[in-house]
């Protein structure tokens, strides 16, 4: 009965590693292929980090601009990143949680730009904040990543002839 | 100012590692790390059982009230619990006195818990469940049961067992899994971890104890008998699906240990049992 129950208690776990691995590899494919797909529409639309508008462009409106993400840990990159925290080094597991969180960010403040009808953002910000799972490793883990700019109305489309 | 369209790269903030490679050199280079450790650290208490002087024993775990066991379950007067007590700890005295060099008083304690067990602690406190002695028919039974705690006393095993779990609680803890969610988790680990080894104390501990009972009685009868009257929990799905699991070797093959033991030696295993002392008699209509 114990070698049963130690069978089930070992196993869970470990199950719950296999599972995680995959529907968090399968999120995160699925989310790359969106992001790729996206930054070849949106790259049209330039994001700046000047703070100033760039000489020669004859601005309309400003306004701010934000694009906001959230992204969770799944529990097979916990599990990695509880391992390298043991020994040290790059923390290989959360730099695509990282990168794609950054990109979505940004491909949402050009999206959110372009549908208010700018067409160049200037002063782009980003910040990064943990939202969830502070202390102790309670909760989910998650990760937000805000980016914000201003917003140009151009009377004429950066690198290219009239807008 | 020029602005030209162009493609974000993609590779350059995230590594090209694969999960599964980090996944696997890391768990593969921790494991191995943390097995070394645990192997140094292993010897080291199994030394440590053998040479910590006696009354350094008894001062470090002398305090020691184990908390096992749940509510008891006896609702006789306070005074018969401990005529009761007095009575098993008058037959342990009984027993040890034939192991003239033992080197602290070993305690009964009595624990409310249903099923059949007794168990040694450092410091010498020996428990015992109530429900050992609504099980045990004669005071030779009994009594093997106690010697048997007595020799985990002399191969000090109760040491090495909690140095054991002490060690593997705190491997476990280092690799995340002891935090407090994940205590029971850990269990079947800590529970696995000693079993081999165990199985042999166990062995050893039966010896002895069989040679406490001849010393005491005359004669073995009887001590066998806590084992054939095992409820079926080691009998069954347990000991099919892992034989080697199970802490006690399966009660057959104790038994055949036994007697194969007691051929060996010239001990007589017939002889007429002892009634149970006053204190403990029981009538068996009870539950």
């Amino acid at each position: 009965m114990q070698g049963l129950g130690a069978l089930i208690q070992l196993g869970l776990p470990l199950l719950l590693l296999v599972v995680a691995y995959f529907t968090g590899s399968f999120v995160e494919r699925r989310h790359y292929a969106s992001i790729r797909r996206r930054e070849q529409r949106a790259r049209r639309l330039p994001v700046l980090a000047f703070r100033d508008v760039p000489p020669g462009w004859e601005v309309q409106e400003a306004a701010l601009v934000t694009g906001t993400v959230v992204i969770s840990l799944d529990h097979f990159k916990r599990f990695l990143a509880n391992l390298r925290n043991l020994v040290g080094g790059r923390v290989v597991a959360y730099e695509s949680l990282l990168d794609r969180a950054r990109r979505e960010a940004i491909l949402r403040l050009q999206e959110s730009a372009f549908e208010a009808g700018f067409r160049a953002v200037v002063n782009l910000r980003l910040e990064g904040f943990q939202v969830a799972g502070q202390g102790e490793g309670r909760g989910t883990a998650a990760v937000e990543v805000v980016a914000y700019g201003t917003g140009l109305r151009l009377a004429r489309a950066p690198g290219g002839p009239e807008a | 100012m020029q602005w030209s369209p162009r493609a974000p790269r993609d590779d350059v903030n995230v590594s090209r590692t694969h999960p599964l490679s980090e996944a696997a050199s890391l768990v593969l280079g921790i494991g191995f790390a943390l097995f070394a450790l645990v192997a140094v650290a292993w010897g080291t208490l199994e030394i440590a059982a053998r040479w910590l002087p006696y009354d350094v024993e008894s001062k470090l775990f002398g305090g020691l009230r184990p908390a096992v066991g749940g509510e008891s379950h006896d609702t006789r007067p306070h005074d018969d619990a401990e005529a009761r007590r007095v009575a098993v700890q008058a037959l342990l005295d009984r027993l040890s006195s034939h192991w003239p060099e033992r080197p602290y008083a070993l305690r009964v304690e009595i624990v409310g818990a249903r099923e059949p067990n007794a168990a040694a602690f450092p410091g010498g406190a020996v428990l015992v469940t109530d429900g050992l002695l609504r099980q045990v028919r004669s005071e030779n039974e009994l009594s093997f049961v106690l010697a048997h705690e007595v020799g985990h006393f002399r191969n000090r095993d109760h040491l090495r067992r909690l140095g054991r779990s002490t060690l593997v609680g705190l491997a476990l803890a280092a690799i995340g899994f002891g935090d407090a969610s994940a205590a029971a988790t850990s269990q079947p680990f800590l529970l696995l971890a000693g079993r081999g080894f165990d199985r042999a104390e166990e062995s050893d501990a039966d010896r002895f104890a069989l040679e406490l009972v001849v010393a005491e009685y005359g004669h073995g009868a009887g001590a066998a008998d806590f084992f054939r009257g095992l409820p079926d929990a080691e009998a069954g799905l347990g000991v099919r699906v892992a034989g080697w699991v199970s802490t006690h070797p399966v009660s057959e093959a104790r038994i055949e240990a036994l007697e194969a033991f007691a051929r060996e030696r010239g001990f007589a295993m017939q002889g007429s049992l002892a009634p149970l002392p006053e204190a403990l008699a029981h009538d068996r209509a009870e539950p």
